[in-house]
């Protein structure tokens, strides 16, 4: 009898064995690893030597990784601000129905999320092509809108606006939906213009929304890689130094053997993501209350 | 009557809109024109209409000597097992955690959340180390293995599960289902939503992985199709991309997902957002 109540208690655990033992060999114990690794000096074959903070000291002392920090920020500032607003207003468009035709226009909107990051990449590096790309035909002119150090970084922002502008739209949208539509409908009622109810209702309501969105892309925007890459690199290499972001840092350093290094860049980035995770978590618990 | 006082600004607004979503979808339109065209025209008339429809990007696609069809089935074989690996990982364990009493699961549970803080980025070092260390480099098991213990999928499967009405589980239990049964039976069809939703979410992930497979698949007989199409060049040249074949690849690996996708629509854009939303 007791044995038998025994097993039935471990059952339970059957169910998440599978899952966690897979975790713990798969994620947990290579993570654990990396965290040692990033103290040590290791080649990938050989003995790996300890070497206390000195990866960390060299990564935060390597002008390349600030450099590529620097592109990051720029990626992100430079596209989260045009594509949270455009998102934010085609979601209010149609919520108002100020569009007759929903449901085909939020599929086109949302439609580019249906082609993957590096088809994307590769098709505007067709489109953006010097002279011979649509843009430069078009226009008439011989722009080097993928190889301008300045430039090309612009090329980026616009093609992580255009694919990204769907999802947050359709976020968006159902954030609105969630707004009761009675307040609205009482301000429309006491005479307040369309303008007004934007500004003082429906923003107000969506902010812990808005603010959810941009700490969101925040994060996905830290590990950004894909699209400067395919976009700015020839034949599946690398985006050159001015375009990078930071993930570059950690392929170089991998592709060169310096592990420790590799791991210690890693978790550096780790610290920026857990700070901003943090403080989706204290919006989240704002949007709960609220 | 405030209709027709809005009629026009209301025109003018759909006619823009109409407009701005046409342009915006133009690079779809030459995605998919482009394919069409040969390698030649793609430079004298990048944009419009072919002057002569040719099937030979396909053809060049088809190419045994290419890998290309290999690796679209590879992506396909990485992405779908993935995918069943990590619903079924997920589903039983957010079953558990959600309806099962067990000492400890409060605390496992947070201690899983707080690991999606981890980037998997972060973890490449370890898990090239440990997986070179096994021989499985240049293999397909090791674009899988990395991606079979989403939390995210396990944290979303549970909110649902916790859903679920309790009566309904006591009633299985009463019938004297054992917790399979329980789960298989009742748990599975009661939580499909959110299982499909998620199956979605983590297909177009790993669709999409890039910068793992870069690293851990460099033959051609095991790369999938979005590291293969970037690193096509033209044979006698050398760096200039071959944007026929490029986009017939491009092409083949969005058409279906699109087809499925639009036949799905609604359900789709309520699933990749999710994770976002909740």
């Amino acid at each position: 009898m007791r044995l038998r109540r025994r097993a039935r208690a471990l059952q339970p655990w059957l169910f998440v064995a599978p899952f966690l033992l897979a975790f713990a060999g798969l994620f947990l114990g290579p993570a654990g690893y990396a965290f040692w690794l990033s103290f040590t000096r290791y080649r990938g074959f050989g003995v790996a030597r300890w070497v206390g903070l000195d990866n960390y000291r060299f990564v935060l002392g390597y002008d390349a990784f600030w450099e590529m920090l620097g592109n990051t920020l720029f990626y992100w500032v430079a596209h989260a601000v045009p594509m949270m607003a455009l998102a934010l207003l085609l979601a209010v468009l149609v919520q108002r129905q100020a569009i007759g035709w929903t449901r085909s226009f939020k599929t086109l909107v949302f439609l580019p999320q249906m082609l993957a990051s590096v088809a994307t990449a590769l098709l505007f590096q067709n489109i953006f092509g010097t002279h011979y790309g649509l843009v430069d035909r078009v226009l008439g002119f011989d722009t080097p809108w993928l190889t301008d150090p300045a430039l090309s970084r612009w090329t980026v922002v616009f093609v992580l606006i255009w694919r990204g502008t769907g999802y947050w739209f359709i976020v968006f949208l159902a954030g609105l939906t969630t707004i009761p539509p009675e307040v609205d409908e009482a301000a429309a009622i006491d005479g307040a213009t369309g303008w007004q109810r934007l500004v003082r209702i429906t923003l107000p309501l969506l902010r812990p929304t808005m603010l959810f969105a941009v700490l969101v892309d925040a994060i996905v925007t830290l590990r950004l890689f894909n699209e400067p890459n395919v976009l700015l690199g020839k034949a599946g290499t690398l985006a050159p130094a001015s375009a990078a972001p930071l993930l570059n840092l950690v392929v170089e350093q991998m592709h060169s053997g310096q592990f420790g290094a590799a791991a210690a860049t890693g978790w550096l980035l780790f610290v920026l993501i857990a700070a901003l995770t943090f403080a989706m978590f204290r919006v989240m618990r704002e949007r709960a209350a609220a | 009557m405030t209709r027709d006082r809005r009629a026009w600004p209301r025109v003018a607004l759909n006619a823009t809109a109409g407009l701005a979503a046409l342009v915006f979808c133009y690079p779809l339109v030459q995605m998919l024109l482009n394919a069409f065209k040969s390698n030649d025209e793609i430079v004298s008339n990048p944009g419009g209409l072919p002057r002569v429809w040719t099937l030979a990007s396909f053809a060049d696609l088809a190419d045994p000597h290419r890998w290309l069809l290999r690796n679209l089935a590879n992506a396909v074989l990485v992405a779908a097992g993935s995918t069943a690996f990590a619903v079924v990982l997920c589903a039983a364990a957010a079953f558990a955690f959600a309806k099962l009493r067990f000492r400890g699961s409060g605390l496992v549970f947070a201690l899983l959340l707080a690991t999606m803080m981890v980037p998997p980025e972060v973890v490449y070092p370890g898990q090239f180390i440990l997986f070179s260390r096994l021989g499985l480099i240049d293999t397909l098991a090791v674009q899988v293995l990395p991606t079979i213990t989403p939390v995210l999928g396990l944290f979303l499967m549970r909110q649902y599960m916790l859903s679920i009405p309790d009566e309904l589980i006591d009633a299985a239990r009463i019938d004297g289902a054992g917790l399979f049964t329980m789960f298989w039976r009742v748990i599975v069809p009661v939580s499909s939503p959110v299982l499909g939703a998620y199956a979605i979410l983590h297909f177009l992930s790993t669709w999409n992985a890039y910068l793992w497979p870069t690293m851990v698949a460099t033959r051609d007989a095991v790369k999938p199709i979005m590291v293969a199409l970037p690193q096509l060049v033209d044979p006698t040249i050398g760096f200039l991309p071959i944007y026929g074949t490029i986009m017939a690849g491009c092409v083949a690996a969005t058409i279906p997902l699109l087809l499925v996708f639009l036949r799905y629509r609604d359900k789709f854009m309520a699933s990749v957002t999710v994770g976002a939303v909740k």
